[in-house]
């Protein structure tokens, strides 16, 4: 057995987790409000060959899962991958969530339906005409009002083949590839400085499209509910974020996604610059 | 600088650290709630001991993940024993997810052996919205000389998986134990994890 990076290791701990019941509630168990399903882009395994696989989550009108940072409540899906030995596996690529406001709250996650996918590439000494094992465990919380854990064991044979075609699931990939953020355009310039309360970023561009909506990769750097106010300043954008309570140390890097108003996402690593001395003094 | 300038700074930084709700390291804001034993507690009246303030929704399912485990109670019990006062604090609005009558709480408590010095009923969300308080669980500790030591979660595992408890650092009783030693509190603040507060909408 073979597990993806580390951070996909599979936790044996889990198994004995697995023989628990399920925790009860009046809503139901967590899979009468979602639907999960294991699907590949191909049709086949071939050797040496990358292939993408996914967890395709449909979820019940009202309820909800959550991205990579969940925000101020929930908790993210985690995959546990089996793969043959031999395999390689990939990260989860995350599409840009949506934020899920919740009264003095903010969550990040995804409504409808979300694919959650991974690359993994078979060795080379695979042998054609066999049939090869793949297993996923999920772990998820889905949430209405309310939130119900819930786990899936997932399982999928396929071919080992000379050649693979585009699976039915083809157009899942497609879509789900719209919605991960992308590199920043190369003509974009971006920066931060640090005030007491705020990040103030400020982004250079010749055509920004409006609103924008910029989604923090790590808890603990922005405050999630707080508004998000953006003025225009020529070329280009100033973006007001609310500093977490939680942060307590100066940071180097925000890090996070921005979703312009076209729905396009770009990944954003923005240097910080640190407050003037006026403010480090403010702390007593 | 003149002295004037000073005491226009001074008021910049009191109108400046008012914009926060509580901050770890500043004094924690008093209140006054009813527990469900119809008694008033209010955090004044403590002020000379250590203080856990614990968010709580019985239907969610990390608060069952601490609770079904025994791993509130053992911890309720513990500090209790060494004369913290553990306030549980439910702000559930009612025909929210873990509103309960005073009734429905001591029955709860004493189903769940929970022994924490009380359970404030705070169906109106003032006492949460005062702490900020995120989710269930959301833990503060306060200080004996009434200063906030700690906002966050209960430890460093975001799961409802009562098998993580036993390999995660349960930063309450960190908080508490350094404190308690003289030393500075090595996590103030962490992300709190659980459901969401139900306060009414």
């Amino acid at each position: 057995m073979n597990s993806f990076s580390p951070r996909f290791a599979v936790f044996l701990i889990w198994s004995v987790w697995l023989m628990l019941p399920t925790a009860a509630s009046s809503q139901g168990k967590a899979d009468e409000h979602a639907t999960l399903s294991l699907v590949t882009e191909q049709d086949a395994l071939v050797r040496g060959k990358q292939l993408w696989i996914g967890i395709l989550f449909d979820l019940h009108e009202g309820w909800h899962t959550y991205w990579t940072n969940p925000g101020d409540s929930g908790e993210p899906p985690r995959i546990e991958w089996q793969l043959p030995t031999g395999f390689q596996g990939g990260d989860i690529q995350w599409p840009h969530p949506v934020r899920l406001a919740l009264g003095s709250l903010a969550d990040y996650g995804y409504e409808d339906q979300v694919l959650l996918m991974a690359a993994i590439r078979p060795p080379e000494g695979l042998r054609e005409g066999e049939s090869t094992k793949i297993t996923a465990q999920v772990h998820y919380l889905v949430c209405h009002d309310v939130c119900i854990p819930g786990q899936k064991h997932l399982e999928l044979l396929l071919p080992v083949k000379m050649s693979a075609a585009f699976s039915s699931a083809r157009p899942l990939f497609v879509a789900a590839r719209q919605k991960l953020p992308r590199p920043m355009p190369w003509d974009w310039k971006i920066s931060a400085t640090s005030t007491t309360d705020e990040f103030v970023v400020n982004l250079k561009t010749d055509k920004l499209p409006k609103p924008v909506q910029f989604f923090p990769l790590h808890a603990e750097q922005i405050e999630n509910a707080a508004p998000q106010h953006s003025t225009e300043v020529p070329g280009g954008l100033r973006l007001h974020l609310k500093k977490s309570e939680h942060l307590r140390k100066p940071i180097a890097r925000l890090e996070g996604v921005i979703v312009l108003a076209s729905g396009d996402a770009y990944l954003l690593h923005i240097p910080v610059a640190q407050p003037r001395k006026a403010h480090t003094q403010s702390k007593n | 600088m003149k002295h004037n300038q000073w005491w226009n700074l001074v008021a910049v930084f009191v109108l400046i650290s008012s914009c926060h709700a509580v901050k770890v390291g500043d004094s924690a804001p008093d209140f006054q709630a009813m527990d469900s034993n119809g008694r008033a507690h209010k955090l004044s009246q403590y002020h000379g001991k250590f203080v856990v303030l614990e968010w709580h929704n019985n239907g969610c399912p990390y608060t069952q993940k601490h609770y079904e485990s025994g791993n509130m109670q053992h911890l309720q019990k513990e500090w209790t024993s060494k004369g913290v006062v553990w306030l549980t604090v439910i702000s559930s609005a009612p025909g929210e997810q873990g509103y309960v009558s005073a009734q429905d709480e001591n029955d709860y408590m004493s189903k769940m052996k929970a022994s924490p010095t009380a359970a404030l009923l705070d169906p109106k969300g003032d006492v949460g919205k005062l702490y900020s308080a995120k989710t269930t669980p959301h833990m503060f500790v306060v200080n004996p000389a009434g200063v906030l030591i700690y906002d966050g979660a209960i430890d460093s595992k975001a799961t409802t998986e009562q098998a993580d408890i036993s390999t995660a650092k349960n930063y309450v009783s960190q908080a508490l134990e350094e404190s308690m030693a003289g030393r500075p509190v090595s996590t103030p603040t962490s992300r709190p994890y659980g459901c969401s507060v139900k306060y009414a909408h």
